[in-house]
């Protein structure tokens, strides 16, 4: 959905400046034509904007509606004011599933973008079969979350515990999906490791936008790898360092199969993310009520966008 | 693309349910020949948005007087067997009425959109109460009375909050599930059937001391957990019906203090599921149903609490496991003895079909005993009439007595609405969690659902 809202927010910005352009250029080249703005550039904004209107604003603003309703997604109903999200507040499952999901998103993007970086920077490196290894990186990226949930399942209940107990480490014996204090560590992981690919092009990408040369008078100056890492790279890609972080925290925030392969919530209620619920309500008949859930979920997604949107702006022009 | 949705090929093709993501699903969904072509299953899935918002062309009267009508049947396992049924009913109404069998799209959805299936056929659980008690589904009672329904079959419907006035739900099949055990292993150490909970203790004892794994656990799946020893324990112990009454009667002022609550009911019998869950093998925290067929199919442990629907799993693992199957004894009198049942297949009508007559016409024809007695047979189910034939199937042979006798309970997992996440809670209680903050909790997330 967010991603969405960046595709969909840019045309528009794309025209305006067009609009910019021709008018004022326009008007000082003194141009004859009248002031208007090519009907092309309408041509392309159309299929976009019409689908989002159909596809996300209407179904967005008809749910918000509907979290004001005791609605049960279709028949009567009738309005229970901010009832839903009062209880929404006072609901103790509600929350600790936010307190869950915000927890394994910011880890899970501190984990993504250093596994990303370091082979970024080792796959654009002078070493041997640099495409085929970018190819084997990439691989975990084109297959879907809920097999690699279901492989990990058992890798995590199976493999895992028996290598664990050949090479004597006790606290791996045990499954870690079944210790409700480290089933979110197997979260992570399992996250971080289908999305670091993605993460790991766009710093490879970014990688090759910074100049050979100044990596070579750094040298001369006697820099370390270390210190041009931290003083040359770094600032040099921090815009797409923003972009990875803010992307990944969008996406991470609504994690949902790798979590319902894993553990579906478990054990008991430990890992039960914020869409699960959601989804959960939704299939049952707590329609309302979860419509709510989604419009304070919307919110803070939306306002991380806004803070990427700020942040874009402000840092480097990508 | 409207052409396609008119002709009624496929009425609301929707991505499938993340719920139907189970292997066995995934699996059976591929195996399945789909009547729907890739281009149609493309453009419907494309109009979807469009479709959603056009809500007008969901009539289907295809030419020359045929109705088209759509059939919600989604049990992965029967979807073959029921397609052929289908094949032969339309060939026996060619000209009149054409059905579809619409295997994977999203009720709720459906019925938001004014466009549910005409005839549905599932499971009977808390999904569908909300359909019924918002008076969404047509009054059926004359298939009811016209088949001669046993009533304490239909009182299962009459367990969940109904639609005044209304037959809502005609009962098609029942399964009833209880102790699998391997025989075998039982003869070898002598063992009786236990029908007191003190004889299944010892039981448990006995065969530990020899060396045997007394009970398979896959405590991994949250769901094995609830449909298993949890409601086992509870169904053996108390009236369900009853506890549920009560509750409901208290309204919004329920809670865990309140005189009928979880925190005050549940707790001796899962005291009692507690002390029978010890003698699960170890590790069962991370296994999961399909370890526990093949592990039971191997002989690995003696008891396994899995219904019906796992035995053709066990049989294709080990073709030769001798499997019998008792109810949990829960107390000292063996006359408390019960199964549980659930309606796995159960005939709804909604009042948005716009083929009422037909769906019911094509209804009568299923409930038909030529095509029910067979259908239940084959799948390891019970019938509903008063003149259902018993089961045949010798693994299942023993229960028929309970159903005969109406000892039997829908299980408690089965009647809190699925918001609460009951079946992690009770994962939670077996896998050392505490028993009494977690029934706390479900008292509060109850009284929190009714004050909504």
């Amino acid at each position: 959905m967010t991603t969405t809202t960046d595709t969909a927010t840019r045309p528009p910005t794309a025209i305006d400046g067009a609009k910019g352009t021709a008018g004022s250029g326009g008007a000082a080249r003194r141009d004859p034509r009248p002031r208007r703005v090519d009907r092309t550039h309408f041509m392309f904004l159309i299929p976009a904007l019409v689908l989002f209107t159909l596809a996300i604003t209407v179904p967005a603003v008809t749910g918000i509606f509907y979290s004001f309703t005791d609605s049960i997604g279709f028949g009567e109903f009738s309005f229970v004011g901010l009832n839903n999200y009062l209880v929404l507040f006072s609901d103790p499952a509600i929350l600790s599933s936010y307190g869950f999901t915000i927890g394994v998103a910011l880890s899970t993007v501190v984990l993504v973008n250093v596994a990303a970086l370091a082979l970024a920077i080792g796959l654009t490196s002078h070493i041997r079969a640099k495409t085929a290894l970018r190819t084997v990186f990439v691989m975990p990226m084109v297959v879907s979350g809920i097999i690699i949930a279901f492989v990990f399942q058992f890798i995590f209940s199976n493999t895992l515990p028996a290598a664990a107990g050949v090479l004597g480490i006790g606290f791996l014996e045990e499954s870690i999906l079944a210790n409700p204090s480290l089933a979110w560590i197997a979260i992570v992981l399992v996250t971080a490791w289908q999305a670091t690919p993605q993460a790991m092009l766009i710093y490879i990408a970014a990688l090759m936008t910074v100049p050979k040369d100044v990596y070579e008078a750094s040298a001369i100056d006697g820099a370390s790898p270390w210190k041009q890492l931290r003083s040359i790279t770094l600032p040099l890609i921090s815009g797409f360092v923003l972009i990875n972080v803010i992307i990944g925290f969008k996406d991470f925030l609504a994690t949902y199969e790798i979590i319902v392969g894993l553990t579906d919530g478990g054990p008991g209620t430990a890992t039960r993310s914020v869409a699960m619920t959601i989804f959960t309500g939704f299939e049952n008949g707590d329609y309302a009520y979860q419509m709510a859930n989604s419009t304070i979920f919307f919110l803070i997604t939306l306002g991380i966008a806004l803070i990427q949107l700020r942040l874009t702006r402000g840092s480097a022009r990508i | 693309m409207f052409s396609a949705r008119r002709r009624g090929h496929h009425p609301s093709t929707h991505t499938p349910r993340p719920s139907a993501l189970a292997p066995s699903a995934l699996r059976s969904s591929a195996s399945t020949a789909s009547p729907l072509s890739r281009r149609t299953l493309l453009g419907t899935t494309g109009a979807t948005a469009l479709a959603a918002a056009l809500s007008g062309c969901t009539g289907s009267l295809g030419g020359g007087g045929t109705a088209d009508i759509s059939f919600h049947q989604s049990k992965p396992e029967v979807i073959p067997y029921f397609g052929d049924l289908l094949a032969e009913f339309n060939e026996e109404n060619r000209g009149s009425i054409r059905v579809s069998h619409d295997t994977a799209s999203g009720l709720s959805a459906g019925f938001a959109r004014g466009n549910p299936p005409d005839l549905g056929c599932l499971n009977y659980n808390y999904e569908m109460v909300h359909f019924q008690e918002r008076g969404a589904l047509r009054d059926v009672s004359d298939v009811v009375n016209e088949f001669d329904i046993r009533p304490s079959i239909q009182d299962l419907v009459d367990q969940y909050p109904t639609y005044p006035g209304r037959t809502s739900v005609i009962p098609y099949s029942m399964m009833a599930a209880a102790v699998l055990y391997n025989e075998e292993i039982f003869a070898e150490h002598d063992l009786e059937v236990p029908t007191t909970f003190s004889e299944f203790i010892d039981v448990c004892e006995t065969l530990e001391e020899n060396g045997v794994t007394p009970l398979y656990s896959t405590y991994g799946d949250p769901w094995t957990v609830a449909q298993g020893i949890m409601d086992y324990s509870l169904g053996g112990a108390i009236d369900v019906a009853g506890f549920f009454e009560r509750l409901h009667a208290q309204g919004e002022d329920a809670g865990p203090d309140s005189e009928v609550s979880f925190s005050k009911d549940f707790r001796e019998p899962l005291e009692k599921m507690l002390q029978i869950s010890a003698f699960s093998q170890p590790g069962a925290a991370s296994r999961y149903y399909g370890d526990g067929n093949a592990a039971f199919a191997r002989g690995d442990a003696a008891m396994y609490f899995q219904g019906p629907w796992a035995l053709n799993d066990i049989a294709t693992a080990n073709p030769d496991a001798s499997i019998g199957i008792f109810p949990l004894p829960m107390t000292e009198n063996p006359e408390d003895r019960k199964v549980r049942v659930n309606l796995d297949l159960a005939l709804w009508i909604p009042e948005d079909s716009n083929h009422p007559e037909q769906a019911r016409e094509l209804a009568r024809w299923l409930m038909d005993p030529d095509i029910a007695d067979p259908y239940n047979q084959d799948n390891l189910a019970f019938g509903v009439r008063e003149d259902s034939p018993d089961v045949e199937d010798p693994r299942l042979k023993d229960l028929q007595t309970y159903v005969d006798r109406a000892a039997f309970y829908q299980g408690v997992s089965k009647a809190i609405p699925l918001t609460i996440p009951f079946e992690n809670y009770s994962q939670g209680i077996v896998t050392g969690q505490s028993l009494e903050n977690t029934l706390r909790t479900l008292d509060e997330d109850w009284a929190r659902l009714a004050r909504r």
